[in-house]
């Protein structure tokens, strides 16, 4: 023990030594720093400036004593404790529900004719942002939705719509359910990156051969080698669950709110001094969310102790395995789901006025279209622009990171550097409302607010974190060989890295560019703070707008909104097809 | 002789009026200049499309006439505006801030202006200022009971009114006490947006000044009053009017936008607004039918005014003051106050147009939604401010755990 830390010790003298002397001029060394220069100061004064209001030091407000006042008072909050309640149902439950899904239909489902449907529904699942989706499944599910319409009056014998809790539920369940559709598709794109990496065909044929049910496969040899590279990902949706305010605010319980809704309200709240409780509220939700991730890896663990004696039990068929139909009904709901809040999305877009209980609109109407296309055009440019150079230099620095991290592990470098890159998780932790004042003051005491370079770097905090997640693991378990081939056979490691190397991973390259850029256009208090008003995008245009309510106004911009991702991830998905069609070996 | 001596002083005092009015009309064509060729950020909520429409047709015209550039900048809450000027104040941003005019009222107005996050008095330099109507609509002086001291210049005015469909109900309640038998009446019919967003503060402090049986405690402090006794009637009321309510109370709608979607939905057979011309704006939009009716209660409702204000650090100060001084000006009020356009009643005294100004308001048809002015009532005067966060934190301790 003692020697191992010894040792450990050793090899960081070694490495710092190495990086000062520089005797490897390795360009790659720089990017993890240049990584971590450009996340280190907005996260360390995000944090500063959520830290230091929330023990009572905003002296803006003449608030200038270290107290723990405001933490009392949060305590003390009659909302607090149901507060909580729902924040924790609502993302515990929806992570586990997401990721037992998304493992259950790809066990049953991969390699299926069915599973190459759901592979080319992902695109639009995918893009359809979370405002716009629950509000589509406000209009499909809501009592005066369109699923009472469709049997209304004739069937249900409703004139008026019933009084039922279908949406903003008490008990977060619509809320819960709308996290799952939308979080269902993100770890299937993160699981059929991961699969890339295994040997799917040959591990299924082995087991078969062996006399194992497919499904029996799957949950013997593929997910345990699995789960490890969907580990990240399922975190960052545990972390997006416990804080996500849009949708809580569509589709949650407001009598309390979740946490994240309530910190949110007190930071716009007209009194002030608020801010210090939301504050508080902020630093409570980052432990909560820090807790239950620390909870979830200890009981992935005490999962895989408690199950690795039933993974030698040798059985080589489960009554599961029969199953296949629920999975199969699950992804239906899921897809059909999606594209029912689509399609009433682009019916309302359309309506003129549509009264309960018409089940389609009585007169149609182009005027809203018409109308607003020509005002969307510069804020769709706009959030096209911030969010591919967001994701194009998120790419790169991911692609420089990993590179040394690899070329660090040939030289058994124990980097100080690498291990730090983990803050850039840090983003995904911490409620965004708290962490932006911070970073908005220092970008106004550096005057550089409302400029492209300050938008597109507030927008890489929030896109970098993905990308890592997205591509970090199947990257690293990419099978190096290939390239020291390429490399023996070219003479040049530059070379076999951009003809071999990032050719063989365009897919997982281009998918986590994809959710990079999503990532990106979802952004609107980002784009507000710190664009300071002199930037429109789409986004913040369509969410503006929902603060009110006008149906027809809001499902075209949010439908245009749609439209950006939708682009971009079609050609994640259709682009290494069409490039790559005379591959054979790279189809999966 | 006599005569003149008479009229000596008569012209003197002229002579004088007219001197001093050529002083603020010289000071106003240097503000006029110096504000040619600014950019204007004009920071508002951009939650209604005829509201943002309005805003880009005043915009075309201060541009086309003065030279003078507007953007809006749409947000979904004015607060997050005042954390981004509270935010510029904390890095010592004393000139060049991002906000140059922004759409305020009530307790975020109180909040800049304690915390000196606004301009020193500007409202007089405007021209059209004298027009506004300050003898019958005091809320143009006193924002929520604050003074507005000249820190931020009057835009429109509001009043509580319910919105119903005279398809779905014969008879609409009259006050407080009927809107509780309707609900039983009607169970799941009623309700009112989630305190404390502005709306439905409105709706309590309504419900308050209606059923309190010392309606003078309202305009002190609540520190000086007895808030107790005050507001026991209200949350008896409450208490009684929440298990009849839209999902028996246990959820709100978020703003009064979504109340008027429901009652277009029939989830709600009443919905409430600060337009006293909502409803017929919506009917003219389409987003409502043309059954909806506007209704108050019989002793009056509460009334109050918005305003634009100019923060302290504002960029382009002078070109903030002449696009608001342009929409303070009977043109652009006659035109936000038509239905078709927007319908928000214009601050202007009729009895200080001429007869040209006079006529571009008469000549608008007021759709079949909106109440005459004398059907609209008596206006109540909104209770001191400090009532808002008392309440608030009364209601969020009873119904929000």
């Amino acid at each position: 023990m003692g020697r191992g830390i010894g040792e450990r010790l050793a090899q960081k003298i070694q490495s710092l030594t190495f990086l000062m002397v520089g005797q490897n001029r390795n360009p790659l060394q720089f990017f993890p720093y240049l990584t971590i220069a450009a996340f280190l100061a907005p996260i360390i004064l995000g944090l500063v400036g959520t830290w230091l209001p929330a023990f009572g030091y905003l002296p803006i407000i003449g608030a200038d004593d270290f107290t723990l006042q405001s933490y009392r008072e949060l305590l003390a909050h009659p909302s607090l404790p149901g507060a909580l309640r729902s924040t924790l149902i609502s993302g515990l439950s929806a992570t586990l529900i997401s990721l037992f899904l998304s493992l259950w239909i790809t066990a049953h489902l991969y390699g299926t004719a069915f599973w190459s449907f759901i592979q080319r529904t992902l695109a639009p699942l995918l893009a359809i942002p979370h405002a716009a989706f629950a509000l589509g499944l406000t209009f499909l599910i809501a009592p005066s939705g369109w699923l009472i319409r469709l049997f209304s009056p004739g069937l249900t014998g409703f004139v008026f719509p019933p009084d039922w809790a279908t949406t903003r539920d008490p008990l977060a369940i619509s809320l819960t359910i709308t996290m799952i559709f939308k979080e269902v598709p993100f770890l299937l794109l993160m699981t059929i990156g991961a699969l890339n990496q295994l040997d799917i065909k040959r591990t299924v044929w082995v087991g078969r051969s062996l006399g194992f049910q497919k499904f029996k496969v799957w949950m013997r040899l593929v997910i345990p080698q699995l789960y490890p590279m969907l580990r990240l990902p399922v975190l960052a949706v545990l972390a997006y669950s416990l804080s996500v305010v849009d949708l809580a605010l569509i589709i949650g319980p407001s009598l309390p709110p979740p946490l994240a809704v309530l910190i949110d309200r007190w930071f716009n709240d007209p009194d002030l001094s608020m801010r210090l409780i939301g504050a508080a509220g902020a630093t409570l939700l980052f432990i909560v969310i820090t807790f239950f991730i620390g909870v979830f890896i200890v009981v992935e663990h005490v999962v895989a102790m408690l199950t690795r004696p039933r993974l030698l039990n040798g059985l080589r068929h489960s009554w599961w395995g029969q199953m296949k139909s629920t999975a199969t009904l699950a992804a239906v709901t899921v897809i059909t789901t999606t594209g029912l809040s689509l399609f009433l999305l682009s019916l309302w877009s359309v309506a003129k006025n549509w009264r309960f209980p018409d089940a389609l609109p009585r007169h149609l109407s182009l005027f809203y279209w018409t109308k607003s296309l020509p005002l969307i055009v510069e804020p769709f440019l706009t959030a096209a622009a911030v969010g591919l150079s967001s994701a194009v230099i998120a790419i790169i620095l991911v692609l420089g990171c990993l590179e040394n991290e690899l070329h660090l592990s040939r030289s058994k470098i124990d980097s100080i550097s690498q291990k730090s890159i983990l803050i850039i998780y840090l983003p995904l932790l911490i409620p965004q409302i708290g962490f932006l004042f911070g970073i908005q003051t220092i970008v106004t005491n550096l005057h550089i607010e409302g400029s492209w370079f300050s938008l597109i770097w507030v927008h890489l905090v929030f896109v970098l974190p993905y990308i890592f997640l997205t591509l970090a693991t199947t990257y690293r378990n990419y099978d190096q060989r290939y390239v020291q081939v390429a490399t023996i056979l070219s003479g040049s490691s530059l070379h076999s890295f951009f003809r071999v190397k990032v050719v063989m991973l365009t897919k997982p390259i281009l998918f986590s560019l994809a959710v990079g850029f999503a990532v990106s256009i979802a952004q609107y208090l980002p784009t507000l703070y710190v664009g300071a008003g002199r930037f429109a995008t789409i986004t913040t245009e369509t969410v503006s707008l929902a603060s009110g309510s006008d149906r027809r106004v809001i499902a075209v911009y949010a439908l245009c909104q749609f439209l950006l991702p939708f682009l971009v991830y079609s050609l994640a998905i259709w682009l290494p097809a069409l490039l790559f069609r005379n591959r054979q070996l790279m189809k999966n | 002789m006599l005569k003149t001596i008479f009229l000596l002083p008569v012209f003197i005092f002229c002579s004088f009026l007219f001197s001093a009015d050529q002083a603020q009309s010289s000071d106003w064509e240097k503000i006029m200049q110096k504000a040619r060729g600014q950019t204007v950020y004009f920071n508002g909520w951009g939650g209604s499309d005829p509201i943002n429409d309005y805003i880009r047709w005043a915009g075309d015209q201060v541009k086309k006439r003065y030279q003078v550039e507007v953007k809006h900048v749409k947000v979904s809450d004015i607060g997050e505006v005042v954390s981004r000027i509270l935010a510029e104040k904390s890095g010592g941003r004393e000139h060049g801030g991002s906000v140059d005019l922004m759409w305020i009222n009530g307790e975020n107005f109180s909040t800049m202006k304690r915390n000196n996050l606004l301009q020193p008095p500007y409202s007089q330099l405007l021209p059209h200022l004298s027009l506004v109507d300050t003898e019958n609509k005091k809320s143009t002086l006193y924002d929520f009971t604050v003074p507005v001291d000249n820190m931020e210049v009057p835009w429109g005015m509001a009043q509580l009114v319910f919105l119903y469909d005279k398809e779905h109900i014969k008879t609409h309640p009259k006050n407080m006490g009927e809107l509780l038998s309707f609900a039983e009446t009607h169970p799941g019919r009623v309700s009112y947006p989630l305190p404390p967003n502005f709306h439905g503060t409105t709706f309590l402090k309504q419900a308050l000044i209606e059923l309190t049986p010392d309606r003078k405690q309202l305009s002190r402090p609540v520190s000086e009053s007895d808030f107790d006794l005050v507001t026991t009637p209200l949350w008896d009321y409450l208490d009684k009017l929440h298990p009849h309510m839209w999902r028996k109370g246990t959820s709100f709608p978020a703003n009064g936008s979504e109340m008027k979607q429901l009652l277009n939905d029939g989830e709600l057979f009443i919905a409430l607004s600060f337009n006293p011309a909502e409803a017929s704006n919506g009917i003219a939009t389409g987003e409502l039918p043309e059954s909806i009716r506007t209704y108050v209660h019989d002793s009056g409702t509460i009334g109050n005014s918005h305003f634009v204000a100019i923060p302290f650090n504002a960029s382009a100060r002078e070109g903030a003051l002449v696009f608001a001084n342009f929409l303070l000006s009977p043109e652009a009020q006659a035109r936000k106050s038509d239905p078709a356009i927007w319908g928000d009643p214009t601050v202007l005294s009729m009895d200080k147009l001429n007869r040209e100004e006079k006529n571009m308001f008469q000549s608008i048809p007021q759709g079949v939604a909106t109440l005459s002015p004398e059907a609209l009532g008596t206006v109540l005067l909104e209770p001191h401010a400090s009532w808002v966060e008392a309440l608030e934190k009364g209601w969020l301790k009873r119904y929000s755990r």
